[in-house]
């Protein structure tokens, strides 16, 4: 069962705090560096899809003050220019499990992939029991408060409320913790932050480090990514706790019939029969609020039994080709990059998902400390934890490296972006950190990755071919001038007038032999289109 | 046209070359595989000589440009050689070509002489000539007395040499017998070969040559080309060729290569071969002809018997029935005799010996 089906349920039982307490690493929090970077992950997603939203630029500035070395406590700020949020709802977005505002609805989203920003404040509150502070400028208005939760009512608590005119716009979050770590690891904020302007090349993004250091992640696009559309979530998608959660949320639907009818995609008045004939145990004429978990674990089941229409796949949004190589040439500056956008593709029979993976290779990636550097990413957010366990770290070892000319993966100037866009990303657990093993899944990162290295093998065989025919030409060179000056002695003839045609002949010797490497080359396969740019510019 | 002098030889090769070049190809040299694989025993004239197996050298090649340049490179060098009527030694000519390619190039044009070397073998196979054609002296070994005189023309001068008049010290063979060196006139009936030094000074004091109006002739162990060539010069008079060995491995061996060539120079053919040549002794039918010389045979080492047994495997030697029949005796009584045992019973028995297998023609093809 789903880790995330059991939080829902569990809210009922419990007070939050007691829940949270327990199931701390079931939310993410477990490991005081993973926590820190968890807990920047969810301010700055929230920013960047604020400011998608509302169609601004997104300029984040992310701070970490160090307050004390002996009991790992921090100050964290989070600022974006986003378009604020309005005082009647920064309690509910900051104060309140599970209130935000993207819970129910059906858009590939970042937020999808934690457990919010109240969370993050509930931490705050647990760990160092100060309230959070946020400056919302919206609307003309400057809100400046203080935020808790009341626990027992899973109610924020606000305080020192104030309010003055302002012509700026976005949300500032200060909150402090304990039990996180400030580290420059793999796992770290730096690198959080790092692959996520990696990924999302729209944004500008600043980081201020305990020791002051400032790292600046420059916007390379200056353009939004399309917006998502909202669509109805498919039933192939659909677990049971998000059932129950809909069913929860639902108000102008009298019946589970029509609620099934009108919630999802692609469900008709006739597979709704279909469904009730394959479930006549569950009553369909019930109100969806007295839907049990049983009946939702039952419609579940039945959902996979049943041939779906697929869903539309422009609700698929990638980072795009373009934006991929303008932040890979900003970020690492390689000798050649190649980027490959695979076509939309379904799993688990009607899921709509899309695999983009760039490969950079040399140029600033010698320089760079890590080897063989695979960054996975699902919609657009990077996963730093859990690599194990993920399909894409798995995919990516299972290629044999060898035969696109990469001696050893693990050593070589290289750098592997994976993103998966997907409506429903199949993740492994609940911290929503690694892409669980669907075969589909699977070969289509495969496909993307084998498809991309083919063009940084191209690329890199081209140009061991070219330096093997400049260095035979070179081995020949040396040794013209003593062969002109000998020949001239033992044929009488001059040896100025010999020497230019030794060169000449070396130089065309070798130009066919490019030639030929050139003709040689295996006409090129329309599934292999991947573009070598770093190949185009000598 | 054919050209038939050495610079005539070296400036068509050039040539050749330079025509490539003008036509846009890249220079290549012709020469025959010097390899084992390429050698064979040619029935016909009885030597050892190189197959038809061709080996093209390219210039523009990575493997073979550097070898291609060298081999130019020792041509031209000879060529000036030849124009300037001077010799050296192949070491000579190593150290003459030892220099750097030049300013901005970090490698020299030779580094071993061995690489010299073989170039030079490679351009007398593909120009059909001799080193000492190139004016490269090799060393010499071998000594001459008998009644023939020889004029050389050497450092601008023409000696005549009388071979009769060497005293005890004899002729010294030079490394050239070709260029240069005239035979005036050679009075002797054959030619003896004895493989001793200290032989050939024993049957010198003995006059033996006056008295048998012979050439006595010893290479000193192993036949410098020198020795090879005037003996083959020699044979080409007419004279029949004697020789005089230990019986064991390494008197076989000098008298083969006398006979047959070797394989290392096997490409030379004829010109250092003198198939005519004959083994007058020391044989196994001696120790059992003279008892004196029974008690005087050692005991045959591995290497004799090995090198035997391998002998009898050669085409070249094991077509010869009385050289079959003598090896296998050796391999079966596993004993050895030297030539000086000859002189155990008497100084002088060595002349009388000789003598007497001469004439009852016992001797070992």
């Amino acid at each position: 069962m789903a880790d995330s089906d059991m939080i829902a349920n569990n809210f009922k039982e419990h007070s939050v705090a007691e829940f949270f307490k327990k199931n701390r690493q079931m939310l993410g929090f477990s490991g005081k560096v993973r926590s820190l970077t968890m807990i920047v992950h969810e301010f700055v997603t929230n920013s960047l899809d604020a400011c998608e939203e509302a169609g601004v630029l997104p300029e984040i500035f992310v701070q970490v003050e160090e307050l004390s070395k002996d009991n790992d406590h921090y100050r964290l700020t989070v600022r974006d220019n986003g378009p604020g949020i309005p005082k009647s709802h920064l309690g509910k977005a900051l104060g309140q499990m599970l209130a935000g505002t993207k819970f129910h609805r059906y858009i590939q989203q970042r937020g999808q992939q934690g457990i919010g920003a109240s969370a993050c404040v509930m931490f705050s509150y647990l760990t160092t029991g100060q309230a959070a502070k946020a400056i919302s400028c919206c609307n003309g208005k400057r809100i400046s408060a203080t935020i808790s939760i009341d626990f027992k009512n899973n109610k924020p608590i606000i305080e020192d409320l104030g309010e003055e005119p302002t012509l700026e716009s976005g949300l500032t979050v200060i909150a402090e913790f304990k039990d996180v770590r400030h580290e420059r690891s793999n796992h770290g904020v730096y690198e959080y932050l790092r692959r996520t302007a990696l990924a999302n090349p729209h944004c500008g993004i600043t980081l201020i480090e305990p020791n002051n250091e400032t790292a600046v992640f420059p916007r390379s696009v200056p353009q939004n990514p399309r917006k998502a559309f909202e669509i109805k979530p498919h039933p192939l998608g659909i677990g049971t706790h998000d059932i129950l959660e809909f069913a929860k949320l639902n108000k102008e639907n009298k019946r589970i019939s029509a609620f099934l009818q009108n919630t999802f995609s692609r469900v008709s008045a006739a597979k709704v029969d279909e469904l009730q004939g394959l479930i006549p145990e569950v009553d369909f004429k019930k109100d969806p609020a007295d839907m049990t978990w049983n009946d939702a674990e039952l419609i579940v089941k039945s959902f996979s039994k049943v041939k779906w229409i697929a869903p539309a796949m422009d609700s698929l949004v990638p980072i795009g080709k373009e934006q991929i190589e303008t932040s890979f040439r900003n970020i690492f500056n390689p000798e050649v990059l190649v980027v490959t956008e695979r076509s939309p593709k379904v799993y688990r029979g009607g899921i709509p998902f899309m695999v983009e993976v760039g490969i950079a290779y040399g140029g600033g990636l010698v320089s760079a400390e890590k080897r063989g550097e695979v960054m996975r990413f699902s919609n657009r957010v990077p996963l730093l934890f859990d690599n194990g366990g993920c399909a894409i770290t798995e995919t990516i070892k299972s290629i044999d490296w060898k035969r696109y000319d990469v001696k050893n993966f693990d050593e070589e100037p290289l750098a592997v972006l994976v993103n998966l866009a997907s409506v429903h990303v199949p993740y492994t657990s609940a911290g929503k950190q690694a892409i669980s093993i669907e075969e589909d899944v699977m070969d289509e990162i495969r496909f993307a990755v084998m498809e991309a290295s083919r063009g940084v093998q191209k690329y890199l065989s081209g140009k061991r071919k070219a330096h093997e025919i400049a260095t035979k030409k070179k081995v020949v060179e040396r040794y013209a001038s003593q062969l002109a000056s000998d020949l001239a002695v033992l044929s009488g003839k001059k040896r100025s007038e010999i020497e230019p045609k030794i060169a000449k002949i070396i130089h065309d010797k070798y130009a066919s032999e490019a030639n030929e490497e050139e003709e040689a080359k295996p006409p090129e396969n329309p599934a292999d289109k991947a573009e070598s740019e770093g190949g185009d510019e000598e | 046209m054919s050209v038939t002098s050495t610079t005539g030889k070296l400036e068509t090769m050039g040539k050749g070359m330079v025509g490539q070049i003008d036509k846009g190809d890249g220079p290549t040299f012709e020469t025959v595989l010097r390899t084992r694989s390429n050698t064979l025993f040619d029935e016909a004239i009885g030597c050892l000589r190189s197959g038809d197996k061709k080996e093209t050298r390219k210039f523009l090649s990575v493997a073979q440009a550097r070898t291609f340049m060298q081999t130019v490179a020792v041509a031209a060098k000879t060529k000036q050689f030849l124009k300037e009527n001077l010799h050296t030694s192949i070491r000579g000519l190593f150290y003459q070509l030892k220099f750097t390619l030049g300013e901005d190039i970090d490698e020299d044009l030779f580094t071993e002489q061995s690489e010299s070397n073989g170039l030079i073998e490679d351009l007398e196979v593909a120009l059909r000539i001799k080193r000492e054609d190139l004016n490269l002296t090799t060393d010499r070994k071998g000594f001459v007395a008998g009644s023939m005189t020889i004029m050389d023309k050497f450092g601008g001068d023409e000696t005549l040499i009388d071979l009769a008049k060497q005293g005890r010290s004899g002729w010294s063979i030079p490394s050239d017998v070709d260029n240069g060196m005239e035979i005036k006139k050679c009075d002797a009936e054959y030619v003896l070969v004895v493989e001793k030094d200290a032989l050939w000074q024993r049957l010198n004091e003995d006059k033996f040559w006056k008295k048998e109006n012979c050439l006595l002739v010893t290479p000193k162990g192993q036949s410098t080309r020198g020795t090879r060539r005037l003996l083959r010069k020699l044979a080409d008079r007419g004279l029949p060729v004697y020789c005089l060995m230990d019986c064991d491995a390494w008197g076989w061996y000098i008298y083969w290569t006398i006979k047959t060539g070797s394989m290392n120079l096997a490409y030379l053919g004829r010109d250092f071969a003198v198939p005519e040549a004959r083994f007058l002794g020391v044989t196994m039918k001696d120790i059992r002809d003279f008892e004196f010389l029974q008690k005087l045979t050692i005991k045959a080492k591995d290497v004799d018997v090995k090198r035997a047994e391998e002998m009898l495997g050669y085409p070249w030697i094991n077509r010869h029935a009385d050289w079959v029949a003598e090896l296998k005796e050796v391999i079966k009584t596993r004993k050895k005799i030297e030539q000086d045992a000859l002189q155990g019973q008497r100084l002088t028995f060595v002349g009388e010996y000789i003598n007497n297998k001469i004439k009852k023609k016992q001797w070992l093809s």
